[in-house]
């Protein structure tokens, strides 16, 4: 057990326990007596959970994120990539995320990224576009093309 | 038996057929390769199963589940790193075996015994699920209702480490559910004023997120830049011996019971039943101190196991609406996908459905004989070569389609990435994410009942303990409940110095 990750934890969901309950007073009738029940309950176990934490005489050490450097960067490139999806399209910001964070997590052989990007995204068209014909964000270069035509 | 001829004829179709080859092995791929599990497999593939017939849906997800039980014992054997986390124990024989030049006959057996134990959880859940959900017709809105949080108690309690944070792990996968329009009253709850969140979250957009995302950050935070050396995958034929099927007979029925029983106990997953058949089959050993050698009644009781467990965690969930581990869970979302109710009536309002989802899971078991054999073995282990790093974003993209198709928004990417990271960190201070996604599924199931029932009695609460079979299920739930928490007063007792 780590003993401040637990007393977090446990205070969060406590708190969220309480914040469910607190809104659900506003709703009538029982549309509203269970999901204040259920933040009520929530808010016990999140208390019973950081209650624990403080009594415990035991405490072993445990990294809440292990590489935290890789882990940001992968968080926050794929952030990136779904902010990109719609300006970009989406098969030129999968190709673009394809490259970047192979190379963001310090991956060095650009021909060898290159050749599987191209291979992934063909591979993702081929399924989703043209066997299951599903709609995705329109492609912006195709734009530009059309308004430059 | 008609249930069955009826159920077999439409699975043997060529979509549901084409379905389950391919999404065997896809399974064993995915099983192959790790970091990726069937958990996270499947709940890629749900968004795409909205516009499916529902059989061919569930014939790739028995695919998937199946093949990739399976495909975890690759890495397992060759590499001593399990693809799932049910494969670990057969690392223990399966490694060694490899190590002293018999990788191919521990991939071979592995193979056999996925198939067999598969096989028979098949059966188990063929002849038992119809039997179970006979049951269900006396149940009433209170039944229903314990049914529900019965479920939830038992897998928040036998998930993770601590059955305090399990079941707050649930109490916030059933809040989650309330969110959006209640449909009994048409009072909006928890939407904060946001039009799209009036249907509430959408399940497979949390799923998604909740068990692909961290899975994917923990590649990235291993940041392998190489991947493996066509060296260390190179592979020979190995036929059987004579008599050595006959010598992993008892290996194969004792393990395939343990993992049926296992399989139908919520909460408990194919790792526990690997570990039990391994055990038992050490235990029934003439000679235990060869397990962990290189034994191969080792790999076979390790894999029979897991695979047993497969089709048996569907009993409850396709007759009880309560699903044995977070599979069975994503096959009833599957179901709610295609507007089926999971529960008890799904047998009597479309018996053609489960009746071919069991044929499925009981074909797509034969099929790791035809499929997973050495040429298939020899093929999967090659992705062993790619990088790390380059699925990472692979992964993230197939993530980001799944989820946009399903609704056509962005906002969900959005809320996939959140529900991904509160995932990772949840599951980082041990709060199991199974229940959260039970509470979900199970949540608004309960809430009907409860109200439904206190609608009957007018108001009067006892309706809910009086008849005999609900008094029955809330003693279970309670049972549930207080069990580790006098197992836990036991040991402090047993621990006290005299």
């Amino acid at each position: 057990m780590e003993k401040r990750q637990d007393i977090v934890t446990g205070l969060l969901f406590a708190g969220l326990g309480i914040a469910a309950a607190w809104m659900a007073t506003g709703y009538k009738g029982a549309s509203g007596i269970y999901p204040m029940t259920l933040g009520l309950i929530l808010t016990l176990l999140g208390a019973l959970v950081a209650l624990k934490a403080v009594r415990s005489g035991r405490n072993e050490t445990r990294a809440l994120v292990d590489a935290p450097a890789q882990m940001i960067t992968a968080s926050v490139v794929a952030a990136l990539y779904v902010a990109a999806v719609v300006p970009f399209g989406f098969f030129t910001a999968s190709f673009l995320v394809m490259l970047a964070m192979p190379f963001a997590l310090g991956f060095r052989k650009p021909l060898y990224a290159l050749i599987v990007a191209l291979a992934f995204v063909a591979l993702v068209y081929l399924v989703f576009s043209v066997l299951l014909e599903k709609p995705l964000p329109r492609e912006a270069v195709l734009s530009l093309m059309a308004r430059g035509g | 038996m008609e249930f069955y001829t009826n159920a077999l004829t439409s699975v043997l179709a060529w979509g549901p057929l084409g379905a389950m080859i391919g999404a065997t092995l896809l399974g064993v791929l995915i099983g192959a390769l790790p970091g990726l599990n069937p958990v996270m497999a499947i709940a890629l593939l749900l968004p795409l199963t909205y516009s499916m017939d529902p059989l061919i849906a569930l014939g790739m997800v028995a695919g998937i589940y199946n093949g990739s039980m399976y495909g975890g014992a690759i890495p397992a054997i060759l590499l001593r790193i399990p693809g799932t986390p049910a494969s670990i124990a057969t690392t223990f024989d399966g490694f060694p075996m490899a190590d002293r030049g018999e990788a191919s006959k521990a991939l071979k057996i592995a193979c056999w015994s996925s198939a067999i134990g598969g096989i028979a959880s098949a059966i188990a859940l063929m002849t038992m699920g119809p039997l179970l959900a006979r049951l269900t017709l006396f149940f009433g809105p209170a039944e229903y209702f314990w049914i529900a949080i019965f479920g939830m108690a038992s897998v928040g309690v036998m998930v993770g480490s601590d059955p305090v944070k399990g079941i707050m792990a649930a109490v916030l996968g059933l809040l989650i559910g309330t969110m959006g329009i209640d449909n009994l009253s048409g009072q909006a709850r928890f939407t904060f004023g946001q039009t799209w969140l009036l249907g509430g979250l959408d399940l497979v957009v949390v799923l998604v997120g909740l068990y692909a995302l961290p899975p994917v950050l923990q590649l990235a935070e291993k940041r392998d830049l190489v991947g493996l050396s066509s060296g260390q995958l190179k592979l020979k034929s190995a036929p059987f011996e004579k008599g050595e099927i006959r010598g992993l007979i008892p290996t194969w029925l004792r393990s395939s019971g343990i993992g049926i029983l296992v399989g139908i106990l919520p909460g408990a997953g194919g790792n526990i039943a690997a570990f039990l058949s391994y055990n038992a089959a050490r235990n029934a050993s003439d000679d235990p101190a060869s397990f962990g050698k290189g034994n191969p009644q080792g790999v076979a009781a390790a894999e029979c196991g897991n695979n047993a467990d497969n089709a048996a965690s569907m009993i409850p969930a396709l007759s009880l609406g309560i699903p044995g581990n977070v599979v069975a869970a994503l096959v009833l979302s599957a179901l709610t996908i295609h507007g089926l109710q999971p529960g008890p009536q799904l047998f009597h309002q479309n018996p053609i459905l489960v009746g071919g989802f069991m044929m499925e899971m009981l074909i797509t078991s034969v099929l790791i004989f035809a499929l997973g054999g050495m040429v298939a073995t020899r093929v999967f282990a090659q992705f062993q070569r790619l990088p790390g790093v380059l699925l990472v974003p692979s992964i993230l993209i197939l993530m980001c389609v799944g989820v946009y198709v399903i609704n056509g928004r962005m906002v969900d990417l959005w809320v996939m990435l959140a529900a991904g990271l509160a995932g990772y960190f949840l599951e980082k201070v041990n709060v199991p994410l199974a229940p959260v996604i039970l509470g979900m599924i199970l949540g608004p199931m309960a809430e009907q009942s409860v109200r439904r029932a206190l609608l009957i009695s007018r108001g009067d609460a006892t309706e809910l303990l009086t008849r005999p079979l609900s008094a029955a299920l809330a003693v279970m739930t309670l049972l549930v409940i207080l069990w580790p928490i006098a197992k836990s007063l036991q040991r402090r007792r047993k621990a006290k110095p005299v």
